[in-house]
């Protein structure tokens, strides 16, 4: 039974007046679904004995499962009270901190709120961040304190202690809301502090200080929690029942004879009642005197309680008749009390009756909007509402007007999309036939009959009389055939147009019109996040509507706004028009808005400020499908979960993976499942990210693992051979003492001398930051090499590069860098890493400086392959000997480069072979530089070709080109040879250095309380993360905790932190830098004590070791482990005889 | 000789035979299974995990053992020890069950490997990952042989893979400079070979940037420099033509 009918909430959305737009916010569990069912039963859309079972609003499945709720949603509700008719549009929220950001969508649309809390648990870790959140936003809240049923049977509290409890809770929620204003005020106040010292630097005459922190001079009394203001109702919303404190001052003024405005005060508070002096005093406790309230109010209800659970027939009686209530038969003989005391409650105290008359007195309504708070939700940012032109700061009065007239410009805004069952809309929807449909289909089942009975005479007839009329017959047959086969290709037709409809998924948008009507199939302007209006408004006149043609603005699209929904719940009902103040469901925009936006008719209006997400999304994982080819359906199904949920990050990484970000556990167990079942449609796999490394080198160590100087122990002879074959240098490569690497090409034809030296810190970082600089400069350089001046180089960029160069010589300091960085020869990977190639021997010159000087190239006998040795320390750079992994902060430099036959080969050959005439000559030197810029295809070879037999290698046939036979004999081209032994040369000059591996690091910010301090260093330590600082936001007794924490170890990290310290502490992570991480990860004891304090095996932890074989079992290397730890302990396969 | 009864027999279990041939004589010695890889690859560094008894046989599951004249006369000493070591660096062994497993484990994780860093999405240009590499290689059942090379093996599963999936090999980018003469003629001999061409400027000379299969690599390098006589160059642009960055989905 349905009472309020869809006309009857369209008459009600256009008076503004009567219109409550609010939600429901609390803590997890704290039954705020159980009330809006309440409140929806009120209205007969569910039945009353129903309410707080059905969980009308958690439409989908895992929330009734689970029992939570995942995702705000909206009803619209009916309530009559005083002869005046109010239109309450109510938004459920969910109370899990995983959906905050849900909150945040429904609070961005109401003007008022219900803070419900539990009468036991009391103020908890969501119920301060919702409080925070309707503060931030600006709405007005009111408070319900709900489950007092559980005081009375669960903790058999006596009214007495419920009511010091009840107060105590209201204390709590009094100082949270005390601490959000003072913080403001305190924040205020530093605003207007820096303020008035840029005013008093130019009058320094001024000197007095006021030390009043500006709290005495700012009144909050109205923002607290009171009955007596009668923003509070006691509840026990499974039980039906709610009052407020002013149906009992009501009941009771006229029992007693107390004016009811004196009860109204006086029933909350310190106060009792002197029955021979009829006569309310003050001080209860101190006279040992029951307060009023409990006298009053709890009293009766602990009695009907009692009675109730008794079971006792003759009280219960009293009670009803007193009350003068009637109780149905059946619920009186239930066999379950509850049953029967929830009849008599919520006939007696009707819960909807009391929440919903103090929204109606205590919320405000659209038309009352603040404006501030249309300030607030003007000003995107740090602007300031004066800075906005002049036409919008006109929208204003729009805004404060709220007025539903056809003039008044549209303003809505958009705070989420969310996903439906195309199924679901009303249009789809199977309605009941009218008349002359129904007399439609019964002509064509009748015609379908008739012809059907004639194919079967047909037939027949066909069958019966072989020589009469045969043609005819088959004629007519072939007919039916064909009718049939038409019908079944309608039918196929139909259904394959169903099952598509059923496939989709329609996006629709929740929405709020601030001002003006919204029409079907307006036109009206998409504003995104970023748009400016005084910009649109220079091109735009203010008088445009987005029916016009236009140029094209930046952030803005136009749209047509096709269906708007009554949202009811999981219902939806069509709507021609909404007027302002309203909540309503916009169809048809999931192409032109993404997850929020702001619509308007007018191009002047701003952009909404972006919704404040209380919980950012800090859980990453990969997601990949179970079938390969499945790939496409999982990118589509990403789209579509980014836009459905306000609070999910989905991206492909460089590494092909797609991450899928989400705020917790639970809303990513929610987001894969949405992805399965509704969006992708296929199977997925869920993993940890890979995560990335970088490989370096360091100074060697002066102290060993026991803090001895290194040199001074003896070391122990059978555990040290280990030490000395790990590197594993092959012969043919001389190193010497001081690491530096001496090898020749395999044709014996060139040697080179390598060392590796570890970059100071700032210089990598130096690297780091300007690689879009270097590789601009290596775009230069290479039309520099082919003489073309095609690029016209940008001063500016020139001037970055020398800024960049000066600074690169400041912080390569002392004598070992002297020169450095004139002689820089490539930096790597991909020739624009934080990796260095200097060069040190005599009788070159070339370098990555080139663009600045416009040198012109010099020819020499090094000039030809040069490139090679790049290539070659490029391929070095991008995997490190360790795991594979690219370098960062080594430089590598080339002391020595002998090239003994090749330039003599090389003109001896041209010398030689006669026929050459002088155009010939020309043509080799050409052949030359051909060969350095093949150089760069070489390595391409070394990587790609090596293997690749499949290609036939042509046979030589370039015997005119005896350079290029002679370079490239058995051993492969020569400049491939070249490139494998730098290659080669790098990484055993790195092995002859202590490597190590650096992880990247996350800086994570964590808000927590005092209390749980402890157990958040306990996660942080327990996952090598290291705290940074520690302090103290002013006016609070919150803590905000700098650390940083390994990339590697971040798994799973969030939900532990919010597992140990029950919620209290939420972590924002944030990648920030490569950190090296300080154990050797080929470390094995060496010395004495060593060996005495880490055992033989030294298989203690080690932090490095572990992440480098965790590498490379990934990346199937060789991974230096046993198979079989103790070969006595394995399994006999033959019995012993 | 001590007599042979079932006394004073010493029973061997878990035995993973390692033999060598010297001096016309055969030679073994017993050791314990999925321990003689660990040896050699330097992982295990207790002779006594690796060695079941430091004795040298003749034959290991008959129990005879090799007699000393013989083992001086192969080996040049009689310390059991050291001909022990000489037979597990040298010898040929029986790979034990889980040696074999890591092995092939181990080798199908790096084609897999090299297959993700060879191949793209040919729609999204961006890499598959190694996980799911591995996957769909053992959804066409590939089975890893052990005595063919990785690269080798990655290329052949790179073309199953290509009936199951979209993949290809990422493709490189190329810049020639022809001469004009040669230019029209070799363009036309090049065109087979190339997937696409990205860009083409042609006056005075011929400026192609195209990208290849890695595979036709080489026989373009070789036709251009047959055909123009070495004016033509040929530069590579890029290895891999993939997505670089992080792409949010939108």
């Amino acid at each position: 039974m349905v009472l309020t009918s869809v006309g009857k909430m369209r008459a009600l959305q256009k008076k503004t007046s009567g219109i409550r737009n609010i939600c429901i916010l609390a803590h997890v569990d704290h039954g705020k679904t159980t009330l809006a069912d309440c409140l929806i039963s009120s209205n007969g859309i569910i039945s009353s004995r129903l309410a707080g079972k059905l969980r009308y609003l958690d439409s989908r499945e895992d929330e009734q499962i689970r029992g939570i709720t995942m995702k705000s949603s909206a009803i619209s509700l009916h309530f009559e009270k005083g002869g005046e008719e109010y239109l309450i549009n109510l938004i459920d929220s969910p109370g899990h901190v995983d959906f905050s950001s849900e909150v945040s969508t429904a609070v961005r649309l109401c003007d008022g709120c219900i803070i419900v809390v539990d009468a036991v648990e009391g103020v908890c870790p969501q119920t301060q961040a919702v409080l925070r959140q309707a503060w931030l936003e600006n709405i007005r809240p009111v408070l319900v304190i709900n489950k007092i049923d559980r005081l009375i049977v669960e903790l058999k509290f006596t009214p007495q202690e419920a009511y010091l409890h009840l107060k105590n809770i209201l204390e709590q929620v009094n100082a949270v809301t005390g601490t959000l204003f003072t913080s403001k005020v305190l924040e205020e106040r530093a605003e207007k502090e820096t303020e008035s010292e840029s005013i008093s630097d130019s009058a320094p005459g001024d000197q007095i200080y006021d030390w009043s922190a500006g709290l005495e001079d700012t009144d909050d009394s109205h923002l607290y929690f009171s009955p007596d203001y009668g923003n509070v109702v006691f509840a026990s919303a499974i039980d039906g029942w709610g009052f407020g404190i002013e149906h009992f001052a009501k009941l009771y003024s006229q029992k007693i004879g107390i004016k009811p405005a004196v009860l109204l005060k006086t029933l909350w508070g310190d106060y009792y009642l002197n029955t021979k002096a009829k006569k309310i005093m003050k001080g209860d406790q101190s006279k040992g005197k029951k307060p009023l309230f409990v006298q009053l109010v709890l009293d009766n209800i602990w009695s009907l309680y009692e009675s109730v659970m008794k079971r006792d027939k003759e009280k219960i009686e009293k009670i009803v008749t007193s009350l003068g209530l009637k109780i149905g038969a059946r619920e009186s003989r239930h066999a379950d009390p509850k049953v029967h005391l929830n009849a008599i409650c919520s006939q007696w105290l009707p819960i909807s009756e009391a929440v919903l008359s103090m929204v109606c007195n205590k919320l405000p309504s659209p038309l009352d909007i603040t404006a501030e708070r249309v300030e607030r939700l003007m000003c995107v940012g740090a602007r300031t509402f004066d800075s906005l032109p002049p036409e919008t700061q006109e929208l204003k009065s729009a805004f404060m007007k709220c007025s539903s007239e056809g003039t008044a410009p549209v303003i809505v805004f958009i705070s989420k999309m969310f996903a439906v069952d195309a199924k679901a809309l009303p249009h789809n929807k199977p309605r009941p036939l009218t008349q002359e449909e129904i007399a439609q289909r019964r002509e064509i089942a009748r015609r379908r009959h008739v012809e059907k009975l004639a194919a079967n005479q047909g037939k027949e007839l066909s069958e019966k009389p072989p020589s009469e009329n045969t043609s005819e017959v088959s004629t007519g047959d072939t007919k039916g055939e064909e009718q049939q086969l038409n019908n079944q290709t309608e039918i196929m037709t139909s259904k394959a147009m169903k099952q598509e409809a059923d496939n989709k998924e329609s996006f629709i948008a929740f929405a709020r019109v601030f001002s003006g009507v919204v029409q079907r199939g307006q036109k009206i302007f998409v504003l995104g996040p970023k748009y400016d209006p005084a910009e649109a408004l220079h091109k735009l006149s203010s008088q445009c509507s987005a029916a016009d043609d236009l140029p094209l603005v930046p952030h803005m699209t136009c749209c047509t706004l096709e269906n708007l929904y009554l949202l009811m719940g999981r219902e939806l009902e069509d709507l021609e028009e909404v007027p302002a103040g309203n909540v309503l469901g916009i169809g048809g925009l999931q192409d032109f808005v993404l997850k929020s936006a702001t619509l308007s008719t007018s191009p002047a209006c701003p952009p909404f400020t972006p919704l404040n997400f209380e919980a950012t999304p800090i859980v990453r994982v990969a997601v990949e499908p179970k079938h390969p080819s499945d790939m496409p359906q999982l990118v589509r199904g990403m789209k579509l979960l980014n836009q459905a949920d306000p609070c999910v990050q989905v991206l492909i990484q460089e590494t092909g993976e797609h991450v899928l970000v989400t705020a917790g556990e639970v809303h990513l167990q929610r987001c894969l499942d949405d992805l399965k079942e509704r969006f992708a449609k296929i199977e997925i796999s869920v993993s940890a990210p890979i995560i990335p490394f970088r490989e370096t080198i360091t100074r060697p160590p002066k102290v060993d693992m026991v803090n001895e100087e290194i040199g001074k122990q003896q070391k122990v002879a059978v555990i040290h051979q280990t030490k000395e074959d790990q590197n594993k240098i092959p012969e043919g490569v001389e190193v010497d003492s001081d690491g530096l690497i001496t090898i020749s090409t395999p044709n014996k034809h060139a040697t080179l001398s390598v060392r590796a030296v570890p970059l100071p810190e700032e210089v990598t970082r130096l690297l780091e930051e300007n690689s879009d600089l270097i590789r601009t400069m290596e775009q230069l350089n290479t039309s520099l090499n082919e003489d073309k001046k095609t690029h016209e180089i940008n001063q500016k960029t020139i001037d970055r590069i020398k800024e960049f160069k000066q600074k690169l010589e400041q912080s390569l300091q002392g004598r070992k860098w002297r020169n450095a960085v004139d002689q820089i020869w490539s930096f790597g990977p991909r020739k624009c890493g934080p990796n260095i190639l200097l060069y040190r021997f005599e009788g070159y010159k070339k370098s990555v400086w080139q663009c600045l000087e416009n040198a012109v190239k010099e020819a020499s006998k090094y000039r030809d392959f040069d490139n090679s040795i790049i290539s070659g320390f490029q391929l070095a750079t991008l995997s490190g000997p360790m795991c594979e992994e690219p370098l960062m902060g080594v430089c590598f430099t080339v002391e020595k480069w002998e090239m003994t036959k090749v330039g003599e080969v090389l003109s001896a050959s041209s010398q030689d072979s006669g026929e050459y005439d002088a155009l010939e000559h020309e043509q080799n030197e050409d052949t030359a530089s051909l060969r350095s810029s093949y150089m760069a295809a070489g390595c391409s070879e070394d990587k790609h070709q090596d293997s690749d037999q499949s290609v036939p290698r042509s046979p030589e046939k370039t015997s005119k080109h005896k350079a290029e036979v002679l370079l490239a004999d058995c051993y492969g081209p020569f400049s491939g040879q070249l490139i494998a032994t730098m290659k080669e040369a790098c990484r055993y000059a790195l092995q002859a250095k202590p490597q190590r591996l650096m992880a990247a690091m996350y800086t994570c910010e964590i808000m927590a309380t005092a209390e749980v301090l402890g157990r958040v260093y306990a996660v942080l330590s327990k996952r090598e993360g290291r705290v940074l600082q520690e302090e103290m936001k002013e006016g609070t007794d919150v803590f905000i905790i700098k650390a940083v924490l390994p990339v590697a170890e971040s798994f799973g990290f969030a939900d532990e932190i919010r597992k140990r310290t029950s919620g209290l502490a939420s972590p924002q992570l944030v990648f920030s830098h490569w950190e090296i991480i300080l154990s050797d990860p080929f470390w094995v004891p060496t010395t004495e004590e060593e060996y005495l304090h880490f055992g033989e095996k030294a298989d203690s932890e080690n932090q490095a070791r572990k992440y480098m074989n965790a590498v490379r079992k990934r990346k199937g290397l060789y991974v230096e482990e046993k198979i079989v730890e103790h070969a006595e302990k394995q399994r006999t396969l033959s019995r012993n005889k | 000789m001590s007599i042979f009864t079932p006394t004073n027999q010493i029973r061997l279990t878990n035995v993973a035979v390692v033999r060598a041939r010297r001096a016309g004589k055969r030679f073994e010695i017993a050791c314990y299974r999925n321990k003689v890889m660990g040896w050699r690859s330097g992982a295990e560094k207790d002779i006594d995990e690796v060695l079941q008894t430091h004795t040298v046989f003749v034959n290991v599951s008959k129990g005879q053992v090799a007699k000393k004249e013989d083992l001086v006369k192969a080996f040049g000493t009689d310390d059991q020890t050291e001909i022990c070591k000489v037979i597990l660096s040298k010898g040929e062994l029986q790979v034990s069950d889980k040696e074999r497993h890591t092995q092939l484990e181990q080798m199908f994780r790096d084609i897999a490997t090299i297959v993700a860093d060879k191949c793209v999405n040919p729609e999204t240009k961006r890499p598959y990952t190694v996980i799911l590499i591995e996957r769909a290689m053992k959804d066409i059942h590939y089975s890893v042989k052990p005595n063919k090379s990785t690269k080798q093996q990655a290329l052949e599963v790179i073309r199953q893979l290509k009936e199951t999936m979209q993949i290809e090999r990422a493709h490189m980018r190329l810049r020639f400079i022809l001469p004009p003469k040669e230019g029209k003629k070799l363009k036309e001999k090049l065109k087979p070979l190339i997937k696409v061409i990205e860009n083409e400027d042609f006056h005075e000379q011929l400026e192609i940037v195209c990208l290849i299969d890695p595979g036709c690599f080489r026989e373009i390098d070789e036709l251009i420099r047959c055909e123009t006589k070495g004016k033509g160059t040929l530069e590579v642009l890029s290895l891999k033509d993939v997505e670089e960055g992080d792409e949010k989905l939108e």
